[in-house]
């Protein structure tokens, strides 16, 4: 077998794959669907945000470890890992809802800069490359908990600044947003 | 040629009717005229083939010759059928229209160009090599198009989505075919054209099967056009999500300099 033919096969192989990969993770995807009907509230973490940073803190583990329970302070270290995962979880979801904005308005737009797109892509993608790698340290518990809390600072910040910029594009925006609904189930732009 | 083929040829025409039917009888011909014509000309391709192929061979110089000549024809509706399917989805969405022929015309020639690279230029190989490259650079164009469509919020008609895949998955199929025959069985010449018959025919029998079922659906009424935002809010709203996010990233490498607590 020659290598054009292992380049060829490799290339159908890759865009087969790539196929199949656009197929499915469009309808593996789902709305989360709150009762009310109406798709999940954002920002939700940010009214968990000082019981996070407080259940962060080192003060609890040492005093308890000082106390002469340190058999407890590792298992309340365990838990509030597991609830800083969970955090780190929302911010993903937060930022990823900030990034459907910017899509948003890209495709409400006349005139698309690749390159600002590109950038955002570029973005997200580092993005998801640091929440792995930190969420892998905080599963195996050698990544510092306290650093979250600054960081959902800044994704909370983002959120209302972007939400009050979303605000002054007025009707507009507003029925732009009707005329976009969900081509794919991952997401629904009236979230 | 062997009967398996014979079959599948039979196959292959009968549900191109069928889609046929469907296109017409479902009023689909409406909005996609190219795609219609595409499967009539298919279907002429069909018509015109088999009695050569019967008479003179698939083997013979006519055969090969009405082959390809009728290939590239249908190659070339593909390609508009696809274009039209890609505007009727895009059509709304300027900016994305507009980005996406920019990176159209970017990323095809770069392909074109790799293909040219790794093909070699004797000419019944080269003829096969050119079918390929059509088909990388289709579905090159194809996935990057799906890709975009998957990436923004961009309403589908399910039809036009299938449609799409429809063309994807058999170009992907045709790379396959024609890079792995060709790699193992082009010397053995005779059993080399009744076994790629075989599989192009089956992976297009596939194709038609799956649009047959979304094409008996009736047409999708027409979309109303969504109300564009003005040049200035995108030049000013993504900016300013842009430089957050990348604050947010900034913060999380931070992440990795700050004193953990001691375990």
């Amino acid at each position: 077998m020659n290598y054009s033919v292992a380049v060829f096969a490799s290339i159908g192989l890759l865009l087969l794959l790539a196929m199949a990969w656009l197929v499915f993770s469009a309808t593996r995807r789902q709305p989360r669907i709150v009762h009310d009907g109406s798709p999940e509230r954002e920002s939700l973490h940010i009214s968990n945000l000082p019981q996070i940073k407080q259940a962060l803190a080192d003060s609890d583990f040492i005093y308890l470890e000082s106390q002469g329970y340190p058999a407890l302070a590792k298992r309340i270290r365990k838990e509030r890992r597991r609830i800083a995962l969970n955090y780190l979880t929302s911010l993903r979801g937060e930022f990823e809802k900030l990034l459907r904005l910017g899509r948003m308005v890209a495709v409400m737009s006349p005139n698309v800069a690749v390159a600002q797109e590109v950038q955002g892509l570029r973005l997200s993608l580092e993005f998801s490359y640091q929440y792995y790698l930190i969420y892998f340290r905080l599963v195996t518990g050698i990544a510092p908990l306290k650093a979250i809390g600054s960081l959902s600072n800044m994704v909370s910040a983002l959120t209302i600044r972007m939400e009050t910029a979303m605000s002054e594009l007025g009707e507009r925006a507003a029925l732009g947003a009707e005329l976009l609904p969900d081509n794919r189930s991952g997401w629904n732009v009236s979230s | 040629m062997p009967p398996i083929v014979n079959y599948l040829w039979v196959a292959s025409f009968l549900l191109q009717l069928v889609v046929a039917a469907l296109i017409v009888i479902r009023g689909h011909f409406r909005r996609l005229p190219f795609f219609s014509a595409y499967i009539a000309l298919n279907l002429c391709q069909a018509v015109i083939l088999y009695p050569i192929y019967h008479y003179y061979g698939e083997a013979s110089k006519v055969g090969y010759i009405a082959g390809w000549l009728s290939e590239a024809i249908t190659l070339a509706a593909r390609l508009c059928a696809t274009v039209e399917l890609l505007r009727l989805v895009l059509m709304s969405y300027r900016g994305i229209w507009g980005m996406t022929w920019r990176l159209l015309a970017f990323t095809c020639p770069m392909v074109l160009a790799l293909v040219g690279i790794f093909s070699r230029s004797n000419a019944p190989v080269f003829v096969m090599q050119l079918d390929t490259g059509y088909h990388i650079v289709f579905a090159v164009a194809l996935i990057l198009c799906l890709g975009l469509l998957h990436y923004y919020p961009i309403r589908v008609e399910p039809v036009y989505k299938v449609l799409l895949l429809g063309f994807c998955w058999y170009s992907c199929a045709q790379i396959l075919v024609n890079a792995v025959l060709h790699g193992y069985s082009y010397a053995q010449y005779r059993h080399y054209w009744p076994v790629w018959q075989t599989l192009s025919l089956s992976s297009y029998s596939l194709v038609l099967i799956l649009w047959a079922s979304t094409l008996s659906h009736s047409a999708p009424a027409t979309q109303q056009q969504p109300t564009l935002l003005t040049d200035s809010d995108y030049r000013n709203i993504p900016p300013e999500i842009h430089a957050q996010l990348q604050a947010i990233n900034r913060r999380l490498m931070n992440f990795w300099k700050i004193q953990g607590p001691k375990q």
